[in-house]
């Protein structure tokens, strides 16, 4: 290959806490490539791409870029010097349309005017020359997630970025959306431009990398041509043991006798004139996990908010908890009846962060006999039950009065788990359960999952994640576009790319076969 | 003043009440543009209007007071980004502060220089005058309407038009409602944050500013303690109803001036108690606050808009 477009020689990483988010990172990246870095969540990939970016600085050694050692103040110094990064949570204006989120940072002028004619002609142009089929009058917030990681692309695209930096770019896509992401990886690079990819789905690395750098715990462990490593040095490389998937050993299937912990009929939630749910029905069994598949943004969101008692606007159908109607009933009145919530914005939602990880432990549960005395709440209980709950779900802590937002991701997410297990539900809607942490705590919190099914709570587990969903669940539910698209009473007799079909709205099932996911 | 309602008197009214209101209506658009809450807008203002005054009188010259008086309101504007971007404080508990002081300065300045503790009245100031529009003003109904207002009304009228042109038609103004928006967008596409939020206030305080000023320097052309009386936060009321529509900003602005004509018209008769009559503009933004809230309430329940 051709000549080196980016250089690391030395980088490190070490915030004013002490931690040390990379260390002497060595790495070369040639133009026209497309080089995957790869590692587990919080291996150091983010923060190196921050630093190549511009949004943070090295704390020792180099950056050379395109023969030149460079020190980004900030992004706009490394967007002027061609590079482009596709942020994993996309960095966009939803209110403004796609030219606007596109020229943004360097508007086309007319004297003092902003051109916006030019401005659609020039990012109309950009779209059409590399075929992204993209209306650019349209209004962000109107597009598919798939349509909305084209925006990003083509931010870096009209800025002329020779470098793109994509931060975990299929997290949010099905699978025949990121065949055609890679196709489009594919003539970018033929057009010369020098891709980065960060991800952690192994298969995906493969199918796509010229090259491959690992990083773990901060550490490069090299890089190699990805046709001389196969799937299991490179899954070595990465965890730096061989990661074993025991959960089958767990799945099991005890009768609980068809009994329902939880019955959704025909609801329907209206948004912005537009349906968001339409018609959905489903029923979640005592004793087994129900998976919810598909593309963020397809009404899974909107599903739990109206049951969980959230969802603001009003919204039409049936929610049975435990055989009781839930209507006009609150978050606590359902809690009461048995619901446990996992929810997905771990900080947002999940904790309060500068509280103890004593007081998070119980929090939606505090006014329950056994940590209440009849006047003050009884302080003695509650740290035996939160240092028990620290136990048995193994969080790393000093001690039961940490801040619970001083935890890592995964440690965090444990003690939301343990306070929602704690709450001994019969119902619990799991949302994104292991989103963002690391695969140790990962594993433990879906083990935790599994232990609460075999018990006889009914789960309802939505998540991004296509390999999370097929494991663990007991029957599956694709959502494409607020609707049940597909249903499978069976989990295993099911591949990626069948869901896949359901979750792009490719195929779509008889209401009949769909009316199982209540009945059956 | 002879006028009832229904009368063009009135509208001429409300188009004189209407200014300060507009004034501080923009003061707290254009900050909220960018993300920053400046609730200091009332005390800009009486800052402003006293300035206004005091550099006048200094320099006997009413233009030279106007620019003194902008340059208080920046410099106030300036203080906030200080304190709120630099230092970490909470913008809420600076403009408390500085609404709390605001009054009390005014007093403690004009004892030390005019001797009295209410008004200026005793110091000799030039102050601003009427602008009749030749030809305009002799058309009938258009030509009150129109002609014969005071200098910085036509300032005011100039200032709405330009805002608008800044902030939907220019790339800068783009770029601050992206500020406003979504931040982290907008750090990320290579915009500087804190630079336009910075520059949003500045503008913030010069149009609190004028908005004192037109009290002072050409409406009742003398300084009065207390004389604001709560038109900036009537101002910071009609930017929480338009929640960012340009259009509702400024209408709101002037159906809360037409709400002070009303009370006006009112005082001037014995049915009615004048205490009670001065509250009807008050009165009326808490109505009209309530109703916005209200109908946004519904509007999210019924699934027109989606929760902010």
């Amino acid at each position: 290959m051709g000549e080196t477009i980016l250089k690391l020689d030395k980088v490190t990483k070490v915030y004013p806490n002490g931690t040390v988010a990379n260390r002497d990172i060595n790495m070369e990246f040639e133009k026209g490539e497309i080089h995957s870095i790869v590692g587990e969540n919080g291996a150091g990939k983010s923060t190196l791409m921050k630093m190549i970016f511009g949004i943070e600085s090295p704390s020792s050694g180099t950056i050379t870029y395109k023969g030149e050692e460079v020190h980004f103040a900030s992004s706009l110094d490394a967007i002027k010097a061609g590079i482009g990064m596709v942020h994993q949570h996309f960095m966009l204006i939803p209110s403004f349309s796609v030219v606007d989120n596109i020229i943004l940072g360097d508007e086309p002028k007319n004297g003092i005017f902003l051109d916006r004619r030019e401005a659609v002609r020039k990012t109309q142009e950009v779209s059409d020359r590399y075929n992204f089929e993209l209306d650019v009058t349209e209004k962000v917030s109107a597009l598919s997630v798939a349509k909305k990681q084209k925006v990003e692309i083509l931010k870096t695209l009209y800025r002329d970025a020779e470098l793109i930096i994509l931060d975990e770019p299929t997290s949010v896509l099905t699978p025949q959306e990121t065949e055609k992401l890679f196709e489009q990886l594919r003539s970018f690079k033929k057009q010369g431009h020098t891709i980065l990819f960060i991800s952690h789905k192994l298969e995906e690395v493969k199918q796509i990398s010229d090259r491959i750098s690992v990083i773990r715990n901060g550490v490069s462990k090299g890089t190699y041509r990805n046709d001389e490593l196969t799937m299991e040095q490179l899954t070595n490389l990465i965890i730096g043991r061989d990661l074993e998937s025991d959960i089958d050993r767990y799945k099991t299937h005890e009768d609980f006798h068809n009994e329902k912990a939880a019955v959704i009929e025909d609801l329907c939630l209206e948004r912005n004139g537009k349906p968001v749910l339409d018609h959905v029905s489903l029923a979640v069994k005592k004793g087994e996990i129900l998976g919810i598949a598909g593309v963020e943004g397809n009404g899974q969101l909107d599903l739990v908010r109206c049951i969980t008692g959230l969802e603001k606007t009003k919204y039409e159908g049936k929610i049975m908890i435990c055989d009781t109607d839930t209507s006009g009933m609150n978050i606590k009145g359902r809690r009461d009846l048995g619901m446990a919530y996992i929810p997905e914005d771990r900080m947002g939602d999940g904790i309060a962060g500068p509280l103890p990880i004593s007081d998070n432990m119980i929090s939606t549960y505090y006014t329950r006999d056994d940590i209440n005395t009849k006047l003050f709440m009884d302080n003695r209980a509650i740290d035996r039950i939160s240092n028990e709950l620290i136990d048995t779900f193994a969080v790393k802590t000093e001690s039961n009065k940490t801040s619970v937002d001083s935890l890592s991701g995964g440690n965090i997410q444990k003690v939301v788990v343990a306070r929602e297990y704690n709450t001994r539900p019969k119902f619990m809607i799991a949302e994104q359960p292991t989103h963002g942490i690391d695969i140790g705590s990962a594993e433990f919190v879906h083990h935790k999952l599994i232990e609460l099914r075999n018990s006889g709570v009914g789960i309802l587990l939505v998540s991004a994640d296509l390999n999370e969903v097929m494991d663990l669940s007991d029957r599956i539910i694709v959502m494409f576009d607020g609707q049940i698209a597909g249903y499978f009473k069976n989990a295993r007799n099911v591949t990626d790319q069948e869901l896949g079909m359901f979750m792009l709205g490719a195929s779509h099932q008889t209401p009949e076969e769909i009316g199982g996911a209540l009945n059956d | 003043m002879q006028s009832s309602l229904f009368s063009l008197s009135f509208l001429v009214t409300v188009v004189r009440l209407a200014t300060p209101i507009l004034f501080a209506a923009i003061a707290s658009f254009i900050a909220a543009s960018t993300g920053i809450v400046n609730i200091a807008i009332e005390s800009i203002m009486t800052f402003g209007a006293l300035a206004g005054i005091l550099g006048s009188y200094l320099t006997q010259n009413a233009w030279a007071g106007m620019l003194i008086g902008l340059v208080v309101g920046i410099c106030t504007a300036l203080l906030i980004a200080l304190f709120s971007m630099r230092l970490g404080a909470s913008p809420i508990l600076i403009g408390i502060a500085l609404n709390t002081f605001a009054d009390s300065l005014a007093i403690f300045v004009l004892y030390q220089l005019a001797g009295e503790k209410g008004t200026s009245a005793s110091l000799p100031t030039p102050t601003l005058g009427v602008l009749n529009i030749p030809v305009i003003k002799d058309i009938p109904i258009l030509g009150q309407l129109l002609s014969g207002h005071y200098i910085l009304t036509y300032v005011c009228w100039i200032v709405l038009i330009l805002l608008f042109i800044l902030i939907y038609k220019t790339p800068l103004g783009m770029r601050m409602r992206a500020c406003g928006l979504n931040a982290n967008a907008a750090r990320t596409a290579g915009i500087n944050v804190e630079r336009l939020q910075v520059f949003s206030l500045v503008l913030s305080g010069l149009f609190a500013a004028l908005g004192g000023m037109y009290l002072s320097l050409n409406y009742l052309r003398i300084f009065s303690k207390s004389m604001v009386a709560g038109q900036g936060w009537m101002g910071i009321a009609a930017n929480g109803i338009a929640s960012g529509n340009y259009g509702v900003l400024l209408l709101s602005a002037v159906i809360f001036a037409a709400f002070r004509a009303v009370s006006i018209i009112f005082s001037s008769s014995t049915v009615f108690p004048v205490d009670l009559v001065s509250a009807i503009p008050y009165f009326a933004v808490f109505c009209f606050v309530t109703i916005a809230s209200v109908i946004n309430y519904y509007r999210i329940k019924s699934g027109k808009v989606e929760e902010q």
